[in-house]
């Protein structure tokens, strides 16, 4: 049975369609009126941070890091057409990216819509390694982690990481290491497609110029219905500590480059929406580009134009990572340290609030063109147990209060890590 | 899309459609890239951040955040030999205000106070801001060295157009801005009001006549004259230059610089786009199905068109033990596309992936004032749907006859020591 859901939210004047496919898929479609092209992605809860297949048993077994990277690049290929060449054949522009969480792979296009569909569905459901593509696979993606090792915005984050987390696995490396890859085969690859690839840990999202009876008409064709359900993730223990308050690396750069996290921890695995907007808000009332400590911070020549922070969370971890060039990136530190402890004693002020939540409300506005960004948002949101509009609903009940109370459980000094790349 | 004169060299350029729920407009102002570049280059930056109404970054923030996050950016692009600034902002639509706010109104006017009403102290720029704005630009310049295949692209532009003004990065250079005083900035600010060629370019609902009647206003208070903007158009090197250098990484980048038989932006086009698409555009090209896909050489290969200059620039991260395989081959390539050694498969596919692209630039406000914005130095605007169409009608032997005239000038390889710290 088919289950079609009509989802509206008034004041953003937008609906989206929540399907139950009888294949056991999740597909979501956001019409656009009068948009040109249309953005789909089918995307696996499944990320680096998977490190552990559950057994029939229900214990976990270990992979090679880089696998779920490793298999987005070898799912491009079949017996016969790879999906590049079956794309090139109807003009899409495809791709496939791996993040910590999940594995996406999508299409944009502008004509050939159904068939363009088709391909996609049809090669992510029909894995084809050898041993010989998978050697061949080894070279290009040792390319692409020695590139990485160059990106000194990279580096920074992942020996922010490294140093932050003892055991979670958001401190590997999303492509794995020239070691781990080089323990993959095919048979390694198999292995995770059918833990991971089954279309009830699976989710269908397009956004765009797109008709739902035609995407139904697809995915009635290709779509295999299966048993399955979705992949657990293991809890693991993380000591509330980081390993060590201070990493330094040297690499070409001009000016040295740092990220200050701080490491969190809570008795659940995920932040709700709730939580999260709430520090997207204090953190903006700390240190963003109204903020007193910002100002002071470029006026004292500590920062420049690509000072940032980002409220970094998943599945097991979460953590505030404040980011930057500086000259002097201990100073940075304490003053953002020295801030926080402000804000401690004084409290925030209403305006300020009232301010940063207007600002966060036209921000979310203003995502609602970018049909990639909608997409990807419905995906996660689904993945999450949410959906795209509840953010919205969501937001509009946030109060300082929330603010206040998250500010207890956050930015604690004795679990930061400075992490820093210095010029060589 | 209507395009109106508002002022002499000045073009109001307004897409009108209600299926976005924002209002964005774009400022460009293009000058010939000269000596003058660096202190060009400080304007965008400085104005974004102040101005007379707002004359420091934190309250002109705040009323930012008062109008619903309402943002403003400044860059500076190189296009040709031109240096554009480019000044954007995007609002949300009126029918979103919480209040019944004139919202995108009230950010246009915000955009054109920032670059016609800056914060003066009467005669010029204050001495302190200037610093500040030095130092920042000094960081820009010097950081873009951290991305190495920027770096590696950079390098290779300044040895291949070293007597050319295409070799001028558009930010300047470092001991210029140093050197830079605020009489040298604020004379330059004059300069551009008085000479740029400009285009302003709305995407939004709402009726485009008030912000072009306001910026018609400011220009109308401006003695207006206009610059000619030239680029030069030259051939390729007998006997290709190679320089190589070397720095502490993981992964040597090669750039290798082309020229064209190009003797115009518009001169072979859009056959050259396709000719060089099948070379090193798409997952179809032969650049990344031999070199990446067949030779697992590495992860990227490709090529990229820069028609307003008539070059093409191949771009690799590889080995260093590869680099003279990697080379061999690009060139070998570029043999077979120009001996029109590409399947019609494979011809076909460059065509429907460009279109495809070239249309799907209409669905978000930033890519469709970007579209008209780079038309800046025409004398007519191009539509998406009319360039597609020139896509689709270009033959075989237009994409042999321009891949032809792609030759070899300079060759540009970042080495690693292999000495990267782990």
């Amino acid at each position: 049975m088919m289950n079609i859901k009509e989802v509206r939210n008034e004041l953003l004047n937008e609906k989206y369609y929540d399907i139950d496919h009888p294949s056991g898929l999740k597909i979501l479609v956001m019409p656009k009126e009068n948009y040109s092209s249309t953005y789909a992605i089918f995307a696996t809860k499944y990320g680096s941070i998977d490190t552990m297949i559950q057994m029939s048993d229900g214990s976990f077994k270990e992979i090679p890091e880089g696998t779920a990277h490793f298999l987005e690049h070898k799912l491009f290929e079949s017996e016969d057409l790879d999906a590049f060449e079956r794309f090139a054949k109807t003009g899409a522009s495809a791709n496939a990216y791996t993040s910590f969480e999940r594995t996406g792979y999508l299409f944009s296009c502008s004509a050939n819509f159904k068939k363009n569909l088709e391909i996609l569905l049809d090669f992510v459901q029909n894995p084809y390694f050898t041993q010989a593509t998978v050697e061949k696979e080894q070279g290009i993606i040792g390319q692409e982690i020695d590139m990485y090792k160059d990106a000194p915005d990279w580096e920074v984050m992942f020996n922010c990481l490294r140093t932050m987390y003892h055991n979670l696995p958001v401190r590997i490396d999303i492509a794995g290491t020239q070691e781990s890859i080089a323990q993959i085969t095919a048979k390694t690859l198999y292995g995770c497609y059918d833990n991971f690839y089954n279309l009830h840990n699976m989710v269908l999202a397009v956004a765009g110029n797109a008709d739902i009876d035609e995407i139904i008409e697809v995915a009635d064709k290709v779509l295999k219905p299966v048993e399955g359900k979705m992949a657990q993730r293991k809890v693991i223990d993380e000591p509330e500590e980081v390993i060590d308050s201070y990493i330094e690396e040297k690499l070409s750069v001009a000016t040295p480059q740092f990220m200050f996290g701080f490491k969190e921890s809570w008795d659940t695995p995920e932040r709700t929406t709730k939580e999260e907007i709430s520090m997207e808000i204090l953190l903006d009332m700390i240190s963003g580009q109204s903020s007193e400590l910002y100002k002071r911070l470029f006026d004292g020549k500590l920062i420049n134009n690509s000072f940032g922070f980002e409220y970094f969370t998943g599945f097991g971890y979460s953590c505030v990572l404040f980011a930057g060039e500086s000259n002097d990136p201990k100073k940075v530190a304490e003053e953002i340290v020295g801030e926080i402890g402000k804000f401690r004693e004084t409290g925030f002020d209403e305006m300020a609030f009232e301010r940063t939540k207007k600002k966060l409300y036209g921000r979310m506005i203003m995502g609602m063109n970018d049909i990639e960004g909608l997409a990807n948002n419905m995906a996660v949101s689904y993945f999450a147990g949410e959906d795209v509009f509840t953010d919205f609903e969501i937001f509009k009940t946030v109060t300082l209060d929330d603010v206040n109370d998250i500010f207890k459980k956050t930015l604690d000094e004795n679990r930061s890590v400075l992490s820093v790349i210095n010029p060589n | 899309m209507t395009t109106q004169n508002i002022a002499d060299g000045v073009r109001f350029c307004s897409v009108k459609t209600d299926k976005f729920k924002t209002c964005r407009v774009n400022i460009s102002l293009a000058m010939p890239l000269d000596k003058s570049a660096s202190a060009r280059a400080i304007l965008p930056f400085m104005f974004s951040r102040r101005c007379a109404k707002y004359p420091d970054f934190t309250s002109l923030n705040r009323v930012l955040d008062g109008l619903y996050g309402a943002s403003v950016s400044a860059g500076i692009l190189k296009r040709g030999e031109a240096q554009i600034l480019s000044f954007s902002m995007t609002a949300i639509d009126d029918r979103f205000a919480l209040d019944g706010d004139k919202v995108a109104f009230e950010c246009a006017q915000l955009l054109a106070e920032m670059i016609f009403d800056p914060l003066t102290d009467g005669k010029s720029f204050p001495e302190d801001i200037i610093e500040q704005e030095k130092r920042l630009l000094v960081e820009t310049i010097e950081n873009e060295q951290n991305d190495k295949r920027r770096y590696a692209m950079l390098r290779c532009e300044q040895l291949m157009f070293a007597d050319e003004a295409y070799g001028i990065n558009r930010l300047g250079s470092v001991d210029e801005v140093k050197a830079l005083t605020p009489a040298d900035v604020y004379s330059a600010w004059r300069d551009v009001l008085e000479k740029a060629t400009v285009q302003i370019t709305m995407a939004s609902s709402m009726d485009p006549q008030p912000v072009a009647e306001l910026i018609k206003d400011k220009f109308s208070e401006i003695e207006r004259n206009p610059v000619e903007i030239k680029t030069q158009f030259v051939s390729g090197l007998p006997k290709p230059e190679y320089v190589c250098e070397t720095m502490p990484l993981k992964q040597g980048k090669l750039v290798m610089g082309f020229r064209t038989g190009m003797r115009s932006e518009d001169d072979m086009m859009p056959a050259m786009r396709v000719a060089v698409d099948i070379f090193g555009g798409g997952t179809y090209s032969k650049l990344f199905s031999v070199v990446r896909e067949k030779m697992s050489l590495c992860y990227y290969c490709s090529a990229a068109l820069f028609n307003s200059k008539g070059i093409v620039m191949v771009q690799s991260g590889i080995e260093d033990a590869n680099e003279e395989k990697a080379k061999n081959e690009i060139i070998n390539q570029l043999r077979l596309t120009a001996e029109g050694e590409f399947s019609d498969e494979d011809y076909s596919s460059s065509i429907k992936s460009l279109t495809d692209t070239i249309l799907g630039n209409s669905d978000t406000p930033e890519e469709i004032t970007a579209w008209y914005a780079s038309q800046i130095l025409r004398g007519e605007l191009k539509t998406p749907e009319a360039y597609a169409e020139e896509i689709r009608n270009v033959n075989r032997s237009e994409v042999v006859g321009a891949a032809k005239t792609i030759m070899l000038d300079t060759i540009f390889m970042l080495k690693s020591s292999g000495e990267a710290a782990e």
